[in-house]
């Protein structure tokens, strides 16, 4: 089932902004280079929010330990410890709005 | 921990910063005897002393923390010491710059183990992973674990910040006393001789080449007092390495008895020679000298005529407690207390930033061969304050007065300059009010006493007297 999350507008290029969307897990929403990235509002390492880190260099960055994940494949760098890759959802950008495919939970790209 | 029941209701932690109080110790105050211009040798050995003098001087003092060029961008630091507390100093996004103990408010380990480093995006403790940004706010810490625990408050828990952060033309300093008054008024009209190094010319100045640490044996007041005022050492001390560079003895130049003076304010102070280059000399490169001369003929309209030949000349600074540097040598330093009888000495080479590439590199270089761990006079140095201090652990040693009464009658009355003016810099006038503001640490607990007594500047006594 697909989604609305937000206006487009609300994601700012180089933004990541967290969302609350009813009955799921908070999601993080990102653009870079113009093109929008969801993915779960919680850090693959230790559970911590992402929308409190940045992007850098096309990677979230986790503000807490500094994991950076790849945004167009996910791939962990810098990992603490037994830190896994990102998983993104899919997502659209449509009418002005963006809409993501939460049910069935992130999948690795 | 658990007054209210371990049950679940235990009192929520205050993570608050906390500053200290500081106390009265008039007893360690009467170490220092005005009257017989002595000072009683306990002061360099005692551990209740040095206690004390952490509480009352370190903690509420403004220290020097880093030259502003150290750390240029948002995320640069180093790591330096007030007292003996362990810091950080950070440069942050909107360009100010402030200051955090360095201890994780959960076990207390240190958070920043490098001593310097650009760009940082936080610090991350080695502990629990406890993580925290440049402006000392806790981050994040493991959210598998905290995050199920509803009454951990993230946003009341950061690294303690100190008081008080400001700069005075290129220098930071810090207080962690929030009531401490502002640095200028720390200083008061002792920036009239801090401009003679700092503002000597367009452009502001610059630490170069990185810092040099080492250990001294000894207790950090004796070399706070040699460069608040000891020439005289120089020449015993440090005669045959002058014969080594120069060729030729410690020489005050004709007209010392004319010119030479001490000036002290609040407890920093300089003793100088107005002979323009005698320090710059001792580098052994004559193109500095030829620098400053230079510098001097220039910088006559910024600095007047008697501080332009103060910056090459035979002169030295300390600016109380533990800060000193030699206008001419260039080089400034800190005396970080390591209990009573150790310091932790760290040297940095200033220079202005406008002066040419390749003079820069000659006052890293004669810097490095004269007042490095390795230098010529700094190794003369270190020996005498290592012995100083050392023997006063004869218990019969540490009963027997010392002497600090050279230059008694001395004050200059008739010069119009900032602060106690004392005549010639072969005088023990300048440590003598160094002492003199030490104890008035010892004696109070509160700034309206420590900035009217005695080491204030003279017209202000006057005015507080009327
Ligand atoms: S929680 Fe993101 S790197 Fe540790
Ligand atoms: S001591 Fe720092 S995280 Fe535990
Ligand atoms: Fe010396």
């Amino acid at each position: 089932m697909i989604i609305e999350i937000c206006d487009s507008a609300a994601i700012p290029e180089g933004e990541i902004r967290r969302f609350e969307p009813e009955g799921f897990a908070p999601i993080a929403v990102a653009r870079h280079e113009g093109r929008l990235y969801v993915f779960p509002d919680r850090c693959p390492h230790a559970d911590e929010s992402l929308a409190e880190g940045w992007l850098e260099d096309g990677r979230v960055v986790c503000g807490v330990h500094f994991a950076e994940f790849e945004l167009d494949t996910g791939k962990v760098h810098n990992p603490p410890v037994g830190c896994p890759n990102l998983s993104f959802f899919r997502c659209e950008d449509r009418d002005g709005k963006v809409f993501a495919t939460l049910t069935g939970g992130p999948e690795y790209v | 921990m658990c007054d209210t029941g371990c049950a679940g209701n235990a009192g929520r932690p205050n993570m608050a910063p906390v500053y200290p109080k500081a106390g009265r110790y008039p007893d360690y105050a009467r170490l220092v005897d005005r009257n017989r211009a002595q000072v009683d040798r306990r002061v360099f050995v005692d551990e209740g002393v040095y206690q004390a003098e952490l509480q009352q001087i370190f903690a509420r003092s403004w220290l020097f923390l880093a030259h502003e060029s150290q750390i240029p961008n948002p995320g640069d630091f180093i790591r330096t010491s007030m007292g003996e507390d362990d810091v950080i100093v950070v440069r942050q996004r909107d360009r100010t710059v402030r200051a955090f103990l360095n201890s994780c408010p959960h076990r207390g380990n240190r958070v920043c183990m490098v001593d310097a480093g650009s760009k940082a995006r936080g610090f991350i403790c080695n502990y629990h992973g406890w993580s925290f940004g440049i402006d000392g706010g806790l981050r994040g810490t493991d959210g598998k674990v905290y995050e199920k625990d509803e009454t951990f408050e993230k946003a009341q828990i950061g690294l303690t910040p100190v008081a008080q952060v400001d700069s005075y033309k290129g220098l930071i300093f810090g207080t962690f006393d929030p009531n401490a008054p502002s640095l200028l008024e720390f200083f008061g009209p002792f920036t009239f001789y801090l401009d003679i190094m700092l503002d000597n010319d367009e452009g502001g100045t610059e630490f170069i080449g990185g810092a040099i640490k080492s250990e001294i044996d000894c207790n950090w007041k004796f070399p706070a007092e040699n460069f608040v005022g000891d020439i005289l050492h120089a020449f015993w001390t440090h005669q045959s390495g002058a014969q080594a560079i120069l060729g030729g003895g410690v020489d005050l130049g004709k007209r010392y008895d004319e010119l030479a003076f001490q000036a002290s304010v609040y407890g920093h102070g300089i003793e100088t020679n107005l002979d323009k280059v005698g320090n710059t000399r001792t580098l052994g490169y004559p193109e500095l000298v030829d620098y400053v001369f230079d510098l001097s003929e220039r910088a006559r309209d910024r600095l007047g005529d008697l501080r332009s030949r103060a910056i090459g000349a035979i002169s030295s600074c300390t600016i109380f407690p533990n800060f000193s540097f030699l206008p001419g040598q260039n080089t400034f330093r800190v005396w970080h207390p390591r209990g009573p009888g150790k310091i932790e000495l760290v040297v940095w080479t200033l220079v202005n930033k406008n002066a040419p590439d390749h003079i820069k590199e000659l006052y890293r270089k004669g810097v490095m061969m004269t007042f490095s761990p390795g230098g010529v006079f700094e190794m003369d140095d270190g020996e005498n304050w290592e012995y100083s201090t050392r023997v006063n652990q004869g218990f019969v040693t540490r009963q027997q007065p010392l002497h600090y009464a050279l230059g008694l009658q001395s004050a200059d009355l008739d010069r119009d300059l900032p602060g106690h003016i004392h005549k010639g810099s072969l005088n023990d006038a300048n440590q003598r009010l160094f002492y003199t503001r030490w104890a008035e640490f010892m004696e109070h607990d509160n700034w309206t006493d420590l900035q009217n007594g005695e080491t204030a500047p003279p017209q202000k006594t006057a005015s507080a007297a009327e």
